[in-house]
């Protein structure tokens, strides 16, 4: 996270509204995404992300607002007079030309000689490590040789912005972690604004500077995946990043931006201010807390803190961690917890009882 | 394991049998009489040994002397104005002349009606219109044929409609112009045919890739030009090849809207063998046709090829 914040504006979304027939797909976006960055747009399938980046690319008109790029108006700007490239998320590789014609299609009115331009195509190969496989047949690439080719296509072409449409997500969870490290290692390099989209929130929190969780073509929340991910600004975005307990409460007072809880099983507690984001009306009160927040206490060890009696419910196990599902002595409320496996510390079984140790800091109200 | 095999393998055989037998009794049997008839030496209404080439070095034939004896004595001069001279050669060479207007008339028709039925019709209705395209398929092709002749003929509803207009003062007659009634004719009547492959070719083509295509820089027609088009050439290929071949042998549109007046390649065929009995001649002149139709062909094929060896 090297990302400076105090960056020139690349895209600004001025309330922007879409409409499909009666589906209303986008509702009022609003924000700005600054130069240089690499941003996220991050939701359920239907939320509307792929939809705002074809807002970027040209390729969707909008119903209402305006979306500037580089503090130009876009509206009238058609898709391909804009600075914009997008990898699409089937490659869209022309399966009718070479991978050189492939990445050299866009330098038809370029000015530069033949050679020139050839030389363009390789140095751009080069950079996404596919030196030398110019004349290689486009249709006979793997699924991670054709994403190189469609990112190389596009930064020949120096966009302001690269529009990235969930360009990993046909590729095996090995490749795309590779490609993760790869893209971020390349955006650093060019220095270009960088917007992904993508369903996958690891993928959002391992390579965005700045993410916009969408619901329902509304930004939920926009900020920088620490924040995201410690401080959701509501039940749904905490829900979505990561895994949440959510426990039920009870707000017991309110003084100057503190507030007292009665959390079911945990007891009372007093909320910093930064610990309660906006009152949204989702229903009854909870408390939320991360899995990796919680902490099981052996026989014998002492709390830090406070800690709260439980059965174990469940074990998940995944080699380097184990997940335990746990019911808090006396409540009917399941918490999960994870646990890195250590050599000598044995994975418990269902049934045992055990200490949780908890910290108050480390709690969310959503009310 | 063997075992099931082979009495899957005889299962096959059996199934394809009679298909087989009545390809091989009505297209090969036939084919291959016409191709030996074609060597053998003909008189009126008989063919008998030797065999010999003479029907074929016939082809050649003008009233110049024959055009294969002016290339060998290296008579290169006198070739264009014999040619002119040379019925059989004439007759072929309008034939292909016409086959190939068609074509493509056809196909500069047919691309347009592929493309609008594949890129703009709602997907829930692309089967209603390929289904309308094919309407004119209900009425038989003589009726067709028929309903040209009062079109385009002498007073017919192209002339009555524009004298009427005033646009024109005396009667066109298309129909008198033989080559043009004819190519209108066979043109409308093979569209249907072309339209269908280019419409499958153009369906095929990912439409991501036109957006790739814009995204790139290029219009919405640089675009067509760059991706839609050589991606839909496999399409347009077949159409040609199912246009062109018929076309060529072509023998009730010349009969019919040519009033005889510009005979084809197969109008030529039919008068060796019905009416010259020259069983001999009329084979090599079919065989020959033959021939020409399966090179030019061959020749499209291995451009298809070419298109097809880019794709998946």
């Amino acid at each position: 996270m090297t990302f400076s914040p105090d960056r020139p504006t690349m895209i600004e979304f001025r309330d922007v509204h879409k409409y499909y027939g009666d589906y209303h797909a986008l509702r009022g976006i609003n924000g700005t995404i600054r130069a240089g960055e690499f941003f996220s747009l991050l939701g359920p399938s239907g939320c509307g992300k792929t939809t705002l980046l074809r807002t970027i690319a040209g390729f969707e008109g909008i119903d209402n607002g305006a979306v500037l790029i580089d503090g130009k108006d876009m509206a009238k700007v058609p898709a391909n007079a804009r600075p914009t490239n997008m990898v699409f998320q089937s490659y869209a590789i022309f399966p009718h030309m070479s991978v050189a014609e492939n990445v050299g299609f866009g330098l038809r009115r370029d000015p530069r000689s033949r050679t020139e331009k050839a030389a363009a195509v390789e140095e751009a190969l080069e950079m996404v490590g596919l030196k030398g496989y110019g004349a290689r047949a486009a249709h006979a690439l793997s699924g991670g040789q054709r994403q190189r080719v469609a990112l190389a296509r596009a930064l020949i072409l120096k966009p302001k912005v690269l529009l990235l449409d969930e360009p990993l997500s046909a590729l095996d969870k090995k490749m795309r972690e590779h490609m993760q490290v790869e893209l971020i290692k390349l955006q650093r390099q060019v220095g270009i604004t960088f917007i992904l989209v993508t369903h996958d929130q690891e993928e959002a929190l391992v390579m965005s500077d700045r993410i916009a969780v969408m619901f329902e073509g509304q930004i939920a929340q926009l900020a920088d995946p620490e924040t995201l991910y410690r401080r959701p600004n509501g039940r749904k975005v905490a829900d979505f990043i990561g895994t949440m307990n959510f426990i039920p409460c009870q707000i017991l007072s309110e003084t100057g931006g503190r507030i007292e809880v009665e959390a079911k099983g945990l007891g009372r507690v007093m909320l910093d201010e930064d610990q309660v984001p906006p009152a949204r009306g989702e229903g009854e009160p909870v408390v939320g807390l991360r899995p990796e927040t919680l902490t099981m206490l052996y026989p014998g060890q002492e709390p830090q803190e406070r800690a709260v009696a439980g059965r174990i419910d469940e074990v998940i196990y995944f080699g380097d961690m184990t997940y335990y599902d746990v019911f808090i002595g006396g409540t009917d409320v399941e918490v999960r917890l994870s646990m890195r496996n250590v050599p000598g510390r044995p994975v418990l079984d269902v049934g045992t009882e055990v200490q949780l140790a908890w910290s108050p800091s480390a709690l969310v109200l959503f009310r | 394991m063997a075992q099931s095999k082979s009495s899957e393998a005889r299962t096959g055989w059996l199934l394809i049998s009679p298909p087989a037998l009545v390809t091989l009794l009505l297209l090969a049997a036939p084919l291959a009489t016409v191709l030996v008839y074609s060597v053998l030496t003909g008189s009126r209404g008989a063919v008998s040994l030797p065999f010999s080439a003479e029907n074929y070095y016939n082809i050649f034939r003008s009233s110049d002397g024959n055009i294969l004896d002016l290339i060998f004595s290296g008579e290169w001069g006198a070739i264009p104005a014999a040619l002119t001279k040379a019925p059989y050669l004439l007759v072929a060479g309008r034939a292909l002349f016409v086959a190939l207007l068609v074509t493509l008339a056809t196909v500069v028709l047919a691309y347009p009606i592929a493309y609008f039925v594949s890129f703009h019709v709602q997907p829930s209705k692309k089967a209603l219109w390929l289904f309308l395209i094919t309407i004119p398929f209900w009425t038989s092709y003589i009726i067709r044929v028929a309903l040209w002749r009062t079109i385009l003929g002498y007073d017919g509803i192209v002339d009555s409609s524009l004298m009427g207009l005033g646009l024109m003062d005396g009667q066109l007659n298309i129909l008198s112009y033989g080559v043009t009634s004819i190519i209108i004719t066979l043109a409308h009547a093979y569209a249907p045919f072309a339209v269908l492959p280019v419409f499958v070719s153009l369906e095929k083509v990912d439409r991501s890739l036109l957006e790739a295509g814009q995204d790139l820089g290029e219009s919405k027609f640089r675009t067509f030009l760059r991706v839609t088009l050589p991606l839909s050439m496999p399409g347009v290929i077949a159409a040609v090849l199912i246009v062109f071949i018929p076309t060529v042998g072509d023998y009730v549109t010349p009969e019919l809207i040519g009033g005889g007046k510009v005979p084809m390649i197969s109008n030529f065929v039919e008068v060796e063998l019905l009416k010259r009995r020259n069983f001999a001649m009329g084979s090599a002149l079919a065989a020959s046709a033959m021939i020409v139709v399966a090179v030019i062909s061959l020749i499209f094929i291995l451009m298809n090829r070419r298109f097809l060896g880019g794709r998946k």
